[in-house]
C-alpha cells in the first residue's frame, strides 16, 4: 500500500517538474508571439489585442528583403549541403579506407567549435581572398554548418539499411550503379528529407556566421532583427520573431517525423 | 567479410569522388580559415592593399599585458561554469522523468516538445527574454499579481537575465543527451537494484550515474563551449554589464576594425575550447556508440 | 548444358584462408549441397561463384564460360539470401519483376512470367502485397520466385531455410525440392544443418578449413565418411581406435575384430548399427561395455554407453531396449560390413 503511494506521488511530482520544465521553455516563446498582438508599442499591460504591427510589418521594405534573402540563401544551402552531405554520407557508410576516422573527426569543429570563431576565421579568410563580405560568402559559411548534420542524418539511416540488398538487386541483373538508385535511395530518402529540413533550418536560423559575413544593408533576417534590438526595438520586430519561430518549429516537427529522431518508434 | 583497408582502383576512385566536394568544401569554409586566423594573430595589421605588416607577437603580448582579457575570459569561464551546472542540474532530472517514469506514446511527443524550442532561432528566443524580464514586464506584473507587497522586477541587463537566457538557449542538449543515455539503462538494472535492497539515493549514485555520465558530460560540453564563446546572449540581455570575452572579439571585427588581435584573442578562446574537448574526448566518443 | 564448375579456386583475408585450391563441379539440374561448419569457406565459395567475393586464384565457369572477370550482374545467376533480402519498397511482384524490370523484358511478358512464377510458387493471389505482411514461408517463396523467373543459368541458396523455425522448415524444404524439380535448374545449396543438406541434395560436398573434404551421394557419404571429420559431422558415429595384429584389429580392452578392407585402423559404426544386448552375442566380436542412461524419445530410443573410458551411443526402435536394464554391464555388437574404416584427419 505503502509502496504503491509512494510511487504515485513520484510520478505525480515528475510530472509537475516537467510542466514546469515546459512552462520554462515556452513561456517567454508565448509572450512574445502574445506581445506581437498587443496593441502597445512599448509592451504596456493591460493586453489589447491589435493587429497592426504584421500590417506594419508587411509594409516594411527592409523586413521583407531580408526574409525573402533568408529564404533564398536557406534554398540554396539545403540543395548544395544535401547534395554534397548524402554523397560523402554514402561513401563513409560504403568504403573502408585508411584515414575514414579522420574524415569522420573532421566533421565536428564546425558543430563544436563556437560560431564567433569560425564566423571572425571566415571573415578574414574570404577578405583575404577576394570573396569579401555578401551573400556568396553567407552561403560558403552556412553550407560548412550545414553539412556535419546532413552527414550525421543520412548517416543513422543508413545504418538501418541491409547491405544485401544491394547484392540481391546485383545477382538478379542490376549494375552497381541501378542497384544503388532502385534500392538504397528509396530506403535513405526519408533520412536525406529529414537532413535537408535540418540544413535549412540551420541555415535559416544562423545569426553569429551571417553576421559577420553579410553586407551592410544587405542582411539576412536574423542580422536584421539584431540590428534593430540593438537600436532599440519596435513590436514589428516581435511579429517577424513570431512569424519565425512558428515557421522554424514547423520545419523541426516535419523533419522529426522522417527521422526516428528521439528515441524508439 | 569486410576487406578493410584494401579498396580495388576504381572504389577508391568512386569513394574520392563522393567525399572530395564536402570536404573540399569544409576545408575552404572552415580549415583555411582556422589556418588564416592563426596567420593573422601574429602580424601587425591587416596585409590588404600596400598597408605595412610585419610578424609579430604583440597580440598575444597585448592579452597578458592588460589584465582587461584575461579577467573578461576567466568571466566568461565562470559564465560557462554557472550556465552548465544550472543546465545539469535542471535537465538531468527531467530528462529522468522522461526516460523512465513517462511510457507510450505520450513519451515521444513530450520529448519532442522539449527539444522543440532548440532548434528554433536563439536570437529571437534570446529577444523574447528581453520582453519577459525588462522592468515594468511580464515578468514584473506576473509576481505582483500574485505578491501581496509592490516589489519591482527587473532583472534585464543583469547576469541574472544572461544566465536564464542561456540556460533556456542551451537545456535541451542537456535534457537530450541524458534522456538518450537513461533510456539506454536498462530497467532490469534498477529493478535488480532495488531486488538487492538499495535504496533510491544508492541506486542514483552508484548505478544510474555511472552509466549515464558519458551522456552527462558530453552534454555538458556541448553547453559549455558555445557559452564561454557567447556574444549576442550578453549583448542583449546584459546591456552594460554584458562586457564578456565574446564582445570583446565582435568588437575587435566589427567596431575597432583590429583584426589582428581579435584573431588572436579568439585563437586563444579556440585554445581553451581545444583543451576541453581534448581532455572530454575519450568520454564523448564513448558517448556516441 | 548448363554445368558449373569451380576450379583451383582461392581466397584468403590477410593471414586467414577462407578458400583452398578449391575444384568441384555442379552437375547440370543437379541439387547440390555445401555443408561445412562456420568458417569452412562455404559461404565464400558460393559469394565466390556468385560473384562477391573475388577470388585469389582459380577459375569458375559457369556453362563453360570463365566468369571471374565477369561482374555479378552479368553472370545469369539466381539468389536466394540468407533472410531473403526483399526490397522493402516494393510489393510482391515489384520484387519478383525487378530481374526481368532490369532486363527490360516488355511489360506484357513480363507481367505473364511474374503471374506464373508467382503460381508456381503458390503465391499467386498475394502479389501486391508487401514484403514486411507476409509470414516468414511466404518471404522464402516471394525470394525463390524472383530468383528463378529470370531462368538463370544457376540458382545459389545461401542457408534458404535458417530463418524459419523448424516445422516450417521440414514443409519448405520439400517445397523447395519441388520447385527445383519443376524448373529443372542447377542449384547449389550452402548449408550448415547436415539433416537438410541430406534431405534435399543429389550430391554433397563437405568443406573444412577452405578444404573440400569430400564429395558424392548423400547415401555414400553417409555410409562411407571416409574420414573422422565427416564420419562424426554428418549425422552421430561411434569411433574406435585399434592397431593391425594378424589382419585384424585389436581394440583397447584386446578385442579383435574385422580389419577394413583399406588397412585403415580406426572404424566408425553408425548408431543405429550398433546393437545392445543383455546376455553375450554369438560374436566374437562382441565387447563389455557398460550402459549409463536410456533415453526415450517418442519412436526412437537411445542408449548412452561407456567402453575403455570412451562415451558410445545406440539408437533403435524403442521395443528393441525394452530387456534391457536401466543401467548396468551389457555387450555391445555390429555386424563387420557396418564398420567402415576412417583415415585420420
Amino acid at each position: 500500500m505503502r509502496a504503491r503511494n509512494r510511487s504515485r506521488i513520484a510520478g505525480t511530482l515528475g510530472r509537475a517538474y516537467l510542466a514546469m520544465i515546459l512552462l520554462f521553455l515556452y513561456a517567454p516563446i508565448l509572450v512574445m508571439a502574445a506581445m506581437s498582438f498587443n496593441a502597445s508599442e512599448f509592451y504596456q499591460l493591460p493586453f489589447e489585442f491589435s493587429t497592426t504591427w504584421y500590417e506594419r510589418m508587411a509594409g516594411n521594405d527592409a523586413i521583407l528583403r531580408a526574409a525573402a534573402r533568408s529564404i533564398w540563401i536557406a534554398m540554396v544551402v539545403t540543395a548544395i549541403a544535401t547534395a554534397l552531405g548524402t554523397a560523402s554520407a554514402v561513401a563513409l557508410w560504403r568504403y573502408d579506407f585508411w584515414g575514414k576516422r579522420v574524415l569522420q573527426v573532421l566533421l565536428f569543429p564546425p558543430i563544436a567549435i563556437p560560431w564567433l570563431i569560425t564566423g571572425t576565421a571566415m571573415l578574414i579568410f574570404f577578405f583575404g581572398v577576394g570573396i569579401g563580405r555578401g551573400t556568396p560568402a553567407v552561403i560558403i559559411g552556412h553550407v560548412a554548418l550545414a553539412l556535419p548534420y546532413v552527414i550525421v542524418v543520412v548517416t543513422a539511416r543508413l545504418a538501418t539499411f541491409e547491405r544485401v540488398l544491394e547484392e540481391a538487386a546485383r545477382s538478379l541483373g542490376a549494375s552497381p550503379w541501378l542497384a544503388t538508385q532502385a534500392v538504397m535511395l528509396p530506403w535513405i530518402a526519408p533520412g536525406v528529407i529529414a537532413g535537408a529540413l535540418f540544413a535549412f533550418a540551420v541555415s535559416f536560423d544562423q545569426f553569429v556566421i551571417s553576421y559577420f559575413l553579410s553586407e551592410p544593408g544587405d542582411s539576412t533576417l536574423p542580422v536584421l532583427i539584431y540590428t534593430a534590438i540593438r537600436k532599440g526595438f519596435t513590436p514589428e520586430i516581435n511579429a517577424i520573431s513570431t512569424i519565425i519561430i512558428a515557421f522554424s518549429m514547423v520545419v523541426m516537427l516535419i523533419a522529426a517525423r522522417f527521422t526516428s529522431f528521439g528515441g524508439e518508434r | 567479410m569486410a576487406e578493410a583497408g584494401h579498396l580495388a582502383r576504381t572504389d577508391r576512385l568512386r569513394a574520392a569522388g563522393l567525399l572530395a566536394p564536402a570536404y573540399l568544401w569544409l576545408t575552404v569554409a572552415v580549415f583555411l580559415p582556422l589556418s588564416a586566423m592563426a596567420f593573422f594573430s601574429i602580424i601587425t595589421d591587416v596585409p590588404f592593399g600596400d598597408t605595412e605588416w610585419r610578424v609579430t607577437a604583440e597580440n598575444y603580448a597585448a592579452f597578458l599585458e592588460s589584465p582587461t582579457y584575461a579577467r573578461l575570459l576567466w568571466k566568461s569561464v565562470l559564465l560557462g561554469v554557472k550556465v552548465t551546472a544550472l543546465c545539469v542540474l535542471i535537465g538531468f532530472p527531467c530528462a529522468w522523468v522522461l526516460a523512465k517514469m513517462i511510457r507510450g506514446r505520450s513519451r515521444e511527443a513530450l520529448f519532442l516538445l522539449v527539444i522543440l524550442p532548440f532548434w528554433s532561432n536563439s536570437l529571437v528566443r534570446i529577444f523574447s527574454w528581453a520582453i519577459v524580464l525588462r522592468g515594468n514586464g511580464v515578468l514584473d506584473k506576473a509576481v505582483n499579481a500574485v505578491w501581496p507587497w509592490n516589489v519591482e522586477v527587473n532583472l534585464l541587463f543583469s547576469e541574472w537575465a544572461i544566465v536564464i537566457g542561456l540556460v533556456h538557449s542551451y537545456l535541451p542538449y542537456v535534457i537530450l543527451t541524458a534522456y538518450l543515455a537513461l533510456q539506454a539503462i536498462d530497467d532490469s538494472l534498477i529493478e535488480a537494484a532495488r531486488s538487492l535492497g538499495a535504496k533510491w539515493w544508492t541506486i542514483l549514485w552508484r548505478v544510474v550515474l555511472p552509466l549515464s555520465s558519458s551522456g552527462l558530460i558530453a552534454g555538458a560540453v556541448l553547453v559549455f563551449v558555445p557559452v564561454v564563446g557567447s556574444f549576442m546572449e550578453p549583448r542583449i540581455l546584459g546591456g552594460r554589464m554584458g562586457t564578456y570575452y565574446g564582445t570583446v572579439i565582435e568588437d575587435q571585427f566589427v567596431a575597432v576594425f583590429n583584426w589582428p588581435l581579435g584573431a588572436a584573442l579568439s585563437f586563444i578562446l579556440l585554445a581553451v575550447v581545444l583543451a576541453i574537448l581534448a581532455v572530454s574526448a575519450p568520454v564523448l566518443r564513448k558517448a556516441r556508440t | 548444358m548448363s554445368e558449373v564448375r569451380v576450379e583451383n579456386l582461392s581466397k584468403s583475408y590477410g593471414s586467414a584462408c577462407a578458400l583452398d585450391a578449391v575444384s568441384l563441379r555442379f552437375p547440370d539440374g543437379g541439387f547440390f549441397g555445401l555443408l561445412g561448419p562456420s568458417g569452412s569457406g562455404k559461404t565464400t565459395l558460393l559469394r565466390a561463384i556468385a560473384g562477391f567475393v573475388e577470388p585469389d586464384a582459380g577459375q569458375v565457369l559457369i556453362c563453360d564460360r570463365p566468369v571471374v572477370d565477369v561482374p555479378v550482374e552479368a553472370r545469369e545467376i539466381g539468389m536466394v539470401f540468407q533472410n531473403y533480402a526483399l526490397f522493402p519498397n516494393m510489393s510482391v511482384s515489384e520484387n519478383v519483376a525487378f530481374g526481368l524490370r532490369v532486363r527490360r523484358v516488355p511489360t506484357v511478358e513480363a507481367k505473364a512470367r511474374v503471374a506464373e512464377v508467382l503460381e508456381l510458387v503458390q503465391l499467386g493471389p498475394l502479389g501486391d502485397r508487401r514484403p514486411h505482411e507476409l509470414s516468414g514461408g511466404q518471404r522464402q517463396r516471394v525470394a525463390m520466385a524472383r530468383a528463378i523467373v529470370t531462368r538463370p543459368s544457376v540458382l545459389l541458396l545461401d542457408e534458404p531455410l535458417s530463418a524459419l523455425d523448424k516445422a516450417l522448415r521440414v514443409d519448405m524444404q520439400i517445397e523447395l525440392k519441388r520447385i527445383q524439380r519443376e524448373v529443372g535448374i542447377t542449384t547449389i545449396f550452402v548449408t550448415h544443418d547436415q539433416e537438410e543438406a541430406l534431405t534435399l541434395s543429389d550430391r554433397i560436398g563437405i568443406l573444412k578449413g577452405g578444404r573440400l573434404i569430400r564429395e558424392g551421394r548423400p547415401e555414400e557419404v553417409y555410409s562411407d565418411p571416409g574420414d573422422v571429420f565427416t564420419a562424426r559431422f554428418l549425422g552421430e558415429a561411434n569411433v574406435l581406435e585399434g592397431r593391425a595384429v594378424d589382419g585384424a584389429l585389436e581394440l583397447a580392452g584386446g578385442t579383435r575384430v574385422a580389419r577394413p578392407a583399406d588397412g585403415a585402423t580406426m572404424i566408425a559404426v553408425r548408431p543405429e548399427h550398433l546393437s545392445v544386448s543383455r546376455d553375450r552375442p554369438e560374436i566374437a566380436s562382441a565387447l563389455r561395455a557398460d550402459l549409463r542412461q536410456r533415453i526415450f524419445a517418442g519412436a526412437m530410443g537411445t542408449c548412452v554407453l561407456h567402453w575403455e573410458g570412451q562415451q558410445l551411443k545406440a539408437v533403435a526402435r524403442h521395443e528393441e531396449f525394452a530387456d534391457l536394464p536401466e543401467s548396468g554391464p551389457v555387450w555391445i555388437s555390429w555386424c563387420d560390413r557396418h564398420a567402415r574404416g576412417l583415415r585420420a584427419e
